[in-house]
This record gives C-alpha cells, sequence and structure tokens, in this order.
C-alpha cells in the first residue's frame, strides 16, 4: 500500500484546531513510552505530569500563577511571527522589563500611593520595549537577522541583573545574599482571591489576549501584521511597510514581555533575585506556537504550557523526575505539532495502482 | 607580559575558541547546502553530555567523541524528518531542538553533576616542556581536528564535484532537482554532517574545556557558532579567524576574574556578557560591507517544494 501527499487548494480549518490537539495527546503516549524505556514509570510519570495539575485542586492556583506570563508573552510572540519577525529573545525582554519596573520600585522604596504600581507596569513595557527595538533597528537599519541579536540580548540581560543585585541594587540588610530588598507594600501586586497566591496577573492575561485577538481580527492593524507575514510582495503593493511592521512586532511583542516581567516581579518574586529568568519567554515560543499563533489560542496553550511546569513539579515530588523532564515534553509538543502541520495542507491519499502501471 | 604569560592565553584561546569552530563548521556545510538549523546549541548539549557519559563510565575519550557525533547525527535527524520529509518550518523546528536538546541533556545528566573525569590529554604529550613546542603542539586531538576540518570543508566546497553538487542545491534547488540531483538527499546528509560536528562540539566542553557536567554547560556557544557563519559570509577561513577571535574575547573574560592588571577594573558581569555583545557588534559590523549578505545561499532557509 502506498500513500502520496495531494495539496490541498485551503488549509484544512478542522486540522488546524485538531492538530494541536493531537499534538498533546501524541506526546502524552510517546513520552510514556520514552520515560518507561528510560528506566521511570512512564505512565505515571505522564499521569502526574499532565493530569495531577488538574484534578488536585489545590494546584489550581498555581495553574493560574505559571500560566499568565506565558500567556502574555506568547499573545506578544504570536503577533510577531504572524508577521514572519522571530522575536526568539523574549525572555531577556521579560529580563529587562523586571529590571525596569525593581528600578521604579527601589526608587519609590521609602513612598507610598497608589500610582506606584501602575509605573511600574509602565516602566516594564517600557524597558522589554526599549530591549526590543534594538533588534528592531538593527534589523530596519542594517538587515540583522533578529534572531540572533535578540537572543545574544537575552544573555546579556541575564548577566545585568547578576552585576544590579550583587553590586548598587544589592538588599543593605540581605545577610550578604545577592538579591534587592523586598518591595515596600504599594510596589506589590495585589492577590485577588485571599489565602491563595493568585494575583491580578492572571485576570490580566486573559485580558491581554483577547484585546490583542480583537485586534489582530478587527483592525488594520492585525490585517497588516497578516499580511506581510503571509505575502510581504502583496504587502508593498498595498502600501504597508515591512519597516514599519518590523518594528510594531517586536516593540509589541518586547512591550508585553516586559510587561510580564514587571508583574512577575511585583508579583511572585517580590523582589529581584538572580533566578528571575525562569525560560518563560523561551517557553512562550512554544505557548505562540500551540495556540497556533492565535491569541484566543494562546491562552488554551499558556494552561497547557502551565499545567506541565506545575506536574514537572509535582513529579520531581512524588517520583524523582527531574524537573528538566518538563522541557523534553515541550518539546515534543513543538516537535509533533511541527510535523502534523503538513496535514493542514496536504491531505494523504492513498495510491491505487491502475491498470496500466500494472501492466 | 612573560612569554609563559602568552603562550598560557594562546593556549587557551585556542581551546576555548575549538567547539564553537567545529560547531560553525559544521552549520556552515548545512547553510551551504540551503537548510538553516538554529538548533545547533541543543545539539551541542546532546553531544556534550554524551561525552560525559562515555568518558564517566568507560574513560575512553575517543570512544566518548565519537559517540557524541554520533547522538549529534541522531538528534539532527529530527530536524531533518521535520524539514525535509515533512517540509515543516525550519526556524521554529531549529528552536524546538534547541530547546528539546536542553531538556533531554538535563535530564540525561540529572544525577552526574560534580562528578569529575579527567580531560583529553595532549596529541603529542612529551615535548609539552618547551614553550614554543607547547604553541604548536601542545594541543588535543580536538584541536587538531577542527583546523583539519577548516581546510578539508574549504577544498570539499571549492574543489570537489559533491561539493559543487551541495552548493548547487543551496544556491537554485529546483535546477539541482531538474538536472537529476537529489535535493532532500543533498540536505539530509548536509544536515547530519552538522549534527556530527556539533555533537562533536559539544564533546569539548567535558572533555576540552571544564571536566564536569552542568546543566546549559554550553552557555549559547551554538548560537555565536551560528553567527559565525553570517560573520564569515559562508567561508571556511574566515570562520577560523572569527572563532578565534571570539575565543580571545572568552580568554580575556577569564584572566579579568582571575584578577590583577587594568582588566579588572571592569565588572566580571560585562566581561561574561561580552561575547555576546561582541557577536552583535560584528553581526553589524559585517552588515555593513556590502558582499555579507549578498553571499548568502540564495535558497537558504526555504523548504523545497518542487511539485508546487
Amino acid at each position: 500500500m502506498q500513500f502520496r501527499l495531494e495539496k490541498r487548494r485551503e488549509p484544512s480549518q478542522f486540522m488546524i484546531y485538531a492538530t494541536p490537539v493531537a499534538a498533546v495527546v501524541l506526546t502524552m503516549v510517546v513520552g510514556a513510552i520514552i520515560f518507561s524505556l528510560i528506566g521511570y514509570d512512564g505512565i505515571g510519570a505522564v499521569r502526574e505530569i499532565f493530569l495531577t495539575p488538574l484534578t488536585n485542586s489545590f494546584k489550581w492556583q498555581d495553574l493560574g500563577v505559571k500560566a499568565a506570563p506565558l500567556i502574555i508573552i506568547g499573545v506578544g510572540l504570536s503577533i510577531a511571527y504572524r508577521a514572519n519577525v522571530w522575536n526568539i529573545g523574549a525572555e531577556g525582554q521579560y529580563v529587562m522589563g523586571g529590571l525596569a519596573a525593581t528600578g521604579v520600585a527601589l526608587a519609590t522604596y521609602t513612598m507610598t500611593g497608589w500610582w506606584i504600581l501602575p509605573l511600574m507596569m509602565l516602566a516594564g513595557l517600557a524597558g522589554g520595549a526599549a530591549y526590543a527595538a534594538i533588534p528592531a533597528f538593527l534589523k530596519t537599519r542594517l538587515g540583522v537577522n533578529e534572531i540572533l541579536t535578540s537572543l545574544m540580548l537575552t544573555y546579556a540581560s541575564v548577566q545585568l541583573i547578576y552585576y544590579l543585585v550583587r553590586a548598587p541594587w544589592k538588599d543593605p540588610m540581605g545577610m550578604g545574599f545577592p538579591q534587592t530588598r523586598r518591595f515596600a507594600a504599594d510596589a506589590l501586586l495585589p492577590n485577588i482571591v485571599p489565602g491563595t497566591i493568585l494575583h491580578l496577573g492572571v485576570p490580566i492575561a486573559i485580558i491581554v489576549a483577547l484585546v490583542a485577538w480583537f485586534i489582530m481580527s478587527r483592525s488594520v492593524f492585525g490585517y497588516q501584521m497578516k499580511v506581510v507575514g503571509a505575502a510581504p510582495h502583496a504587502a508593498r503593493y498595498g502600501g504597508f511597510s515591512e519597516n514599519k511592521t518590523i518594528w510594531l512586532a517586536l516593540l509589541v511583542s518586547g512591550g508585553l514581555a516586559g510587561f510580564a516581567g514587571a508583574l512577575e516581579v511585583s508579583g511572585p518574586f517580590q523582589r529581584m533575585v538572580p533566578g528571575f529568568p525562569t525560560n518563560y519567554g523561551f517557553t512562550a515560543i512554544i505557548v505562540a506556537f500551540l495556540g497556533r499563533l492565535n491569541p484566543l489560542g494562546v491562552i488554551f496553550a499558556g494552561i497547557v504550557m502551565a499545567i506541565t511546569f506545575v506536574g514537572g513539579e509535582v513529579a520531581q515530588t512524588t517520583i524523582g523526575l527531574s524537573s528538566s523532564a518538563t522541557g523534553v515534553f515541550q518539546a515534543m509538543m513543538l516537535f509533533f505539532l511541527l510535523a502534523f502541520d503538513i496535514l493542514v495542507r496536504y491531505r494523504i491519499k492513498r495510491v491505487v495502482p491502475t491498470a496500466e502501471a500494472r501492466a | 607580559m612573560t612569554p609563559e604569560l602568552i603562550i598560557a592565553i594562546i593556549v587557551t584561546v585556542v581551546g576555548a575558541s575549538t567547539p564553537i569552530l567545529i560547531a560553525a563548521l559544521g552549520e556552515l556545510v548545512v547553510e551551504k547546502a540551503g537548510v538553516l538549523n538554529l538548533g545547533v546549541e541543543g545539539m551541542m548539549l546532546v553531544g556534550a553530555i554524551t561525552a560525559f557519559v562515555i568518558v564517566f563510565v568507560t574513560g575512553n575519550h575517543y570512544l566518548a567523541i565519537l559517540l557524541a557525533a554520533a547522538a549529534g547525527v541522531a538528534t539532527s535527524l529530527i530536524f531533518g524528518f521535520l524539514t525535509l520529509s515533512l517540509s515543516a518550518n525550519q526556524t521554529a523546528t531549529g528552536l524546538a531542538l534547541t530547546i528539546f536538546g536542553t531538556g533531554f541533556s538535563a535530564l540525561a545528566g540529572q544525577g552526574y553533576s560534580a562528578k569529575p573525569v579527567t580531560l583529553l590529554g595532549p596529541l603529542f604529550p612529551s615535548g609539552a616542556a618547551d614553550s614554543v613546542w607547547r604553541v604548536l603542539f601542545g594541543y588535543s586531538a580536538l584541536v587538531y581536528f577542527a583546523l583539519i576540518m577548516v581546510v578539508a570543508i574549504w577544498w570539499f566546497l571549492k574543489k570537489t564535484r559533491a561539493g559543487l553538487i551541495l552548493r548547487a542545491v543551496g544556491e537554485n534547488d529546483l535546477s539541482a532537482h531538474s538536472i537529476g540531483y537529489s535535493v532532500v538527499g543533498v540536505r539530509y546528509l548536509a544536515v547530519m554532517f552538522g549534527g556530527a560536528m556539533a555533537g562533536i562540539a559539544g564533546a569539548c566542553f567535558p572533555l576540552l574545556l571544564t571536566p564536569q557536567w552542568a546543566e546549559r554547560m554550553t552557555a549559547g556557544r551554538g548560537w555565536i557558532a551560528v553567527a559565525l557563519v553570517v560573520f564569515a559570509s559562508w567561508k571556511p577561513f574566515r570562520l577560523l579567524a572569527g572563532a578565534y577571535l571570539f575565543g580571545l574575547v572568552m580568554t580575556m573574560e577569564l584572566y579579568a576574574k582571575a584578577g590583577g592588571g587594568p582588566l579588572s577594573a571592569i565588572p566580571s558581569e560585562l566581561w561574561a556578557a561580552l561575547p555576546y555583545l561582541g557577536t552583535i557588534v560584528v553581526l553589524v559590523l559585517i552588515s555593513i560591507r556590502r558582499d555579507a549578505s549578498t553571499n548568502a545561499p540564495a535558497c537558504l532557509g526555504k523548504p523545497f517544494l518542487p511539485s508546487n
């Protein structure tokens, strides 16, 4: 029996939605097999990573807290990738947003006022956007590849944290720990449900995704992003400037990553520490793809990825599986999704040998 | 500066440059075939953990290098299958490969941190006392392998028929296809070669630089290797110069951290950031020159779709 691929006239809408689900399911199956082969309880590992976070209601708040930054960064990246702008330095932009917010929190340490927190959020937005402006400038002016510049800047931003928390921003009362002082009360993100760790960033993430969906599907901006990404030549005839699109894509994705950084530093972290870079910026790349570069899809993909994070921690304590196993599951999901993408554009046809061919 | 110090610096620079050079040479061949594999960092990490485990278990450095290369090939085949057989997006697949390699190596290396191995010794150990002799012959086999590969790849691409076919596939896949060459086949071979080189480059970390396993121990060197290919405008000998330049910057960081002299006045974090910032500066400089962008293989990063 032979198969061949036949190009569809239009991308299959069914496959666009079905393939991410299939990718998650297949990851669970193959993950269980692989982890069994290397000597773990494979089915147990998959159950702990993918199901325990959902069935254990204590873990729901963790899911919200982990999903929020992934969704916010993932929304920004999905807009950029739609425009074919490959910002992979979201981790660095997240760090710079966190640092900018930290700067505001430390400068206003002795002050009080409702305005401090919004100012920190704005600083985070500006910090991330400014950091993403470097690749945007280099790309539009000199044609330097944004993949490499945005990634190199990530490595540099991590060193900037180390420098700041070891020297100028070091907590004077920190007993030598390289970290800043804990932020004052007005610089902390409020909780929305007393007695839980759910903070204001969680509903904000959903709102960001909804607003982005509306803008992407209903505005000229969204149309421009999609046209430049899908058909650059047509976009040029249509009067959309490619350079302007590159700038917008990087500023929006960088700004959102920086905003996520500001939320994290004022929420879960409450101070700047060397462990602030938590790979959210890289994981959000998978979130963007798994969400089909659609802000609404990104909400679900962010939750799926948060499940694997929380489940990875569960599996670490219950069955001693390294937390890095999470990364393997996440990468596998992206592999399967990319592999299945062929089904969106092609259909598999069984080749029936014709009479002439047989003769 | 004493002659001893200068010699010590040269030896360190050569060592630090070697993994970048090997990985970049592999990526150069891949890109010459028209494929952009951004998974170099991930393949290097898989090579690094493979080499570490093999040397820890068997004590055989050369077996470790060989199996690191094989692990690199195996990892590259994931990329090859997705992008060449299923024509998935090369950028996204390469990123996924790096995320995979990072996670996989951390998982496989669980329980191996803080366990030491011995470094691969010099290829010609006898005369190591003499300084001049040491600069020329005091290195491990990996260093000479990298240098030989510079010449070999230059010769292959410029002088051989197979090299001509590979370049044709990268410059004009449809023409190469129409005169009967297997575009996908050539690209598979190139991707596998890049995987082997990245695996060996990863092996340099536990075998040549720091004799232990640490998560993410390649620290972005794979990405610098990708950037170097652009810097070298796809020419092997320029790649050699670029890699040694980066080795020099990284070695300066070590000496600055060790203290003494004007170098230590600069915060160590700035030194640590310098290779990455330097990469950006180099990319900017190269883009100002005109020939760099025009020298890129014409089909770089584009999927091959003969039927459409």
